[in-house]
């Protein structure tokens, strides 16, 4: 507390997109590494825990995304994460 | 925690709680009427003729009826329920929907039901037969926070409420975090209302935060489910998603199939129990019963298992083999994965724990609803303009006008639900026989009594409305156990009074709710009669700004020291 505090920047437009709009394509990348992990499962049973996990992963980052220092700051974090799903994402769908 | 971080999800939780709270009312509020739908539906129904009763096929001779409506009825042939149990209603064996041309699936309100009877010469005799949407119309309040209809629009607004609704429980708990041991085990009841509301607040919204966390992120699926499907089809399932959930029973071309070689109901019934001891089966539902894919799914209740649905669960059997072919969806015989996917839908829909967990689920609705209209006391309070105490002819200070237009809005709306759901309630009853479209005249009454309660709190202020409409909840909701005692003592009104344990709850949980709003109502008058004036709850508050505060400082120093000193 005190001082050594950075101020946060509200930036509640910029952090609410990237919160809704990443957060949502980083859950999508998340369920897709768990179909394609997964494949002991029933095929129906298995999609429905695919989408299931969506949603939790999706509001749960929206929700962290005020968070951050700044807007500009959601946005890069974010950005990164989604290129780390994406890219595990990519690499597990080309193994298995 | 850094007070910074707290401070930014503070002015989420306000801002997300006051956009929110309002919808998510009306379904908290309906959604703990939910819980007990077919009791309601019971209430509201008359009780079928003893002989139309004993009409009725033996469950041992269903076969030929079932076959030949099958084979004769093409809506049938689509979806036909077979009920098992006929201990109260439905009395009839069979019954199907026809729903309206391009009805959203989820929209049962437009459906008509019809069942059908053989004739002593063999012939499908089908007719329409009546069934109260009481119980699904309040379903569809809760499911769309208060809007008439569960379409993709309508559901879509209800999934930007229910990520609100998460947003302002995730921030509500990180606001509290740096003090919640502190905050709650503390509930000050003293002369600071604002902090006793708080306090209350508080501690409803920690004790029942796993409750709101689970309804939160299980409502928003439903709203967005199916988008989630289209996308996650074309990224992660190489468009094979339709397959996949059609599962590979065959293609479903070919020939109609002759129901009338299918296993008789009885037998399809006995191959389940005989596999699931403890599973008691109440319905059979046969899906395309005439088609290659021919299914039938046996409904019951197993009440030492988690249920996917009020419905409960089923066993998928093939109708013509009578073999089992599914009990991925059977209570108590599901695997690890199904029951994971079971448990979510069980917690959303209290379909686990029996009759005490649908009270606690009860509780906890009508507990939610009032977390959120204590959230939006609590916005007005924060933005009350106090007089000052140091000036000694200090004028009652005129409230914000946001402030009290969202404090008239607040009981406008809570209220108005209240009142219009009561209301439809005991329209069952009223107007039973009397309209022709029942079911048209229970959204009417509803909707006609929400709205002018509506008008009514930016008519009167929400300080008098606030009274009125307590008042106006207390008198709808005690029109309901009334409705029926008057029905016994006077049987010439052409209502009825059903004795069953399931109609008699709902008779005494009026009861209780209208004396509840009764006490509501007479400590809601108190406060704006001899409250402190200058707050929206006063009846002495200048309600306009202009008039009284310069034309009568007289009286306004009067009030002040009389009530607010």
């Amino acid at each position: 507390m005190g001082s050594a505090e950075r101020p946060i920047r509200r930036d509640w437009i910029s952090k609410t997109l990237a919160g809704a709009l990443l957060g949502f394509t980083l859950a999508l990348g998340c369920s897709g590494i768990f179909a394609r992990l997964v494949t002991s499962l029933p095929p129906p049973i298995e999609a429905q825990l695919a989408m299931w996990m969506v949603t939790p992963i999706w509001l749960g980052v929206l929700a962290g995304s005020y968070a951050f220092a700044s807007g500009r700051r959601a946005w890069l974090w974010l950005g990164a994460a989604n290129a780390v799903v994406f890219g595990v994402f990519a690499a597990v769908r080309a193994i298995f | 925690m850094r007070s910074e971080i707290v401070r930014v999800y503070k002015a989420v939780h306000t801002w997300t709680g006051i956009v929110a709270g309002m919808a998510l009312f009306i379904a908290f509020y309906a959604g703990a009427i939910t819980v007990f739908k077919e009791p309601l539906v019971r209430w509201a129904t008359p009780p079928a003729a003893a002989e139309s009763a004993a009409q009725v096929v033996p469950l041992s001779e269903a076969h030929a009826l079932v076959a030949r409506t099958l084979a004769s009825q093409p809506a049938a042939a689509r979806e036909l329920r077979l009920h098992l149990g006929l201990a109260a209603e439905p009395v009839e064996r069979l019954e199907w929907e026809v729903r309206e041309e391009g009805a959203d699936e989820h929209d049962r309100l437009s459906s008509r039901h019809f069942t059908a009877t053989l004739g002593d010469d063999g012939t499908v005799h089908a007719h329409e037969v009546e069934r109260s949407h009481l119980g699904e119309l309040i379903d569809v309040l809760h499911r769309v926070v208060g809007l008439p209809v569960d379409v993709d629009e309508t559901r879509i607004v209800m999934g930007v409420i229910a990520a609100l609704y998460f947003l302002a429980l995730v921030s509500g708990f990180i606001v509290l975090l740096p003090s919640l041991v502190k905050d709650f085990f503390a509930l000050r009841v003293g002369p600071n209302l604002k902090r006793m509301w708080l306090d209350a607040h508080n501690v409803v919204g920690i004790g029942s935060f796993p409750f709101h966390v689970v309804m939160a992120l299980t409502a928003a699926v439903f709203a967005f489910h199916d988008g989630i499907y289209v996308v996650q089809d074309r990224m992660i399932h190489d468009g094979k998603l339709g397959a996949i959930f059609q599962g590979r029973r065959g293609s479903s071309e070919g020939d109609p199939r002759d129901p009338a070689t299918m296993v008789p109901p009885d037998e399809i019934v006995a191959r389940v129990t005989e596999l699931a001891p403890s599973f008691e089966p109440t319905m059979l539902q046969y899906v395309n019963a005439t088609g290659p894919k021919a299914m039938v799914r046996v409904w019951g209740h197993d009440t030492r298992a988690l249920e996917h649905r009020a419905l409960g669960g089923f066993a998928l059997v093939d109708p013509y083999s009578g073999r089992v072919v599914s009990t991925e969806y059977l209570p108590g015989r599901q695997s690890a994965a199904a029951t994971v996917l079971t448990s979510i839908f069980a917690l959303h829909f209290a379909t686990y724990g029996g009759q005490p967990v649908k009270w606690i689920y009860f509780a906890l609705g009508l507990l939610g609803a009032w977390l959120f209209f204590s959230g939006n006391l609590l916005w007005i309070e924060s933005r009350r303009r106090k007089a000052k105490k140091r000036v000694a002819n200090g004028a009652i200070p005129v409230q914000r006008r946001d402030v009290r237009l969202m404090a008239a809005a607040t009981v406008g709306v809570c209220l108005g639900a209240v009142c219009g759901i009561s209301l439809t309630i005991v329209a069952a009853k009223w107007l039973h026989g009397h309209v022709a479209d029942l079911n048209a005249w229970h959204r009417i009454v509803h909707y006609v009594a929400f709205f002018a309660a509506v008008g009514w709190a930016f008519f009167r202020g929400a300080a008098r409305a606030s009274v009125d409409l307590l008042r106006a909840a207390a008198a709808t909701t005690l029109a309901i156990p009334l409705t029926t005692l008057l029905a016994a003592l006077v049987p010439s009104l052409g209502m009825w009074a059903r004795t069953e344990p399931g109609a008699l709850g709902v008779d005494v949980t009026a009861l209780v709710l209208g004396l509840v709003f009764a006490g509501m109502a007479r400590s809601a008058a108190r406060r704006v009669q001899e409250g402190p004036a200058d707050s929206p709850w006063s009846a002495h508050a200048p309600p306009d700004p202009e008039p009284v505060a310069v034309t009568e400082p007289a009286v306004e120093a009067e009030l002040h020291g009389e009530h607010a000193g």
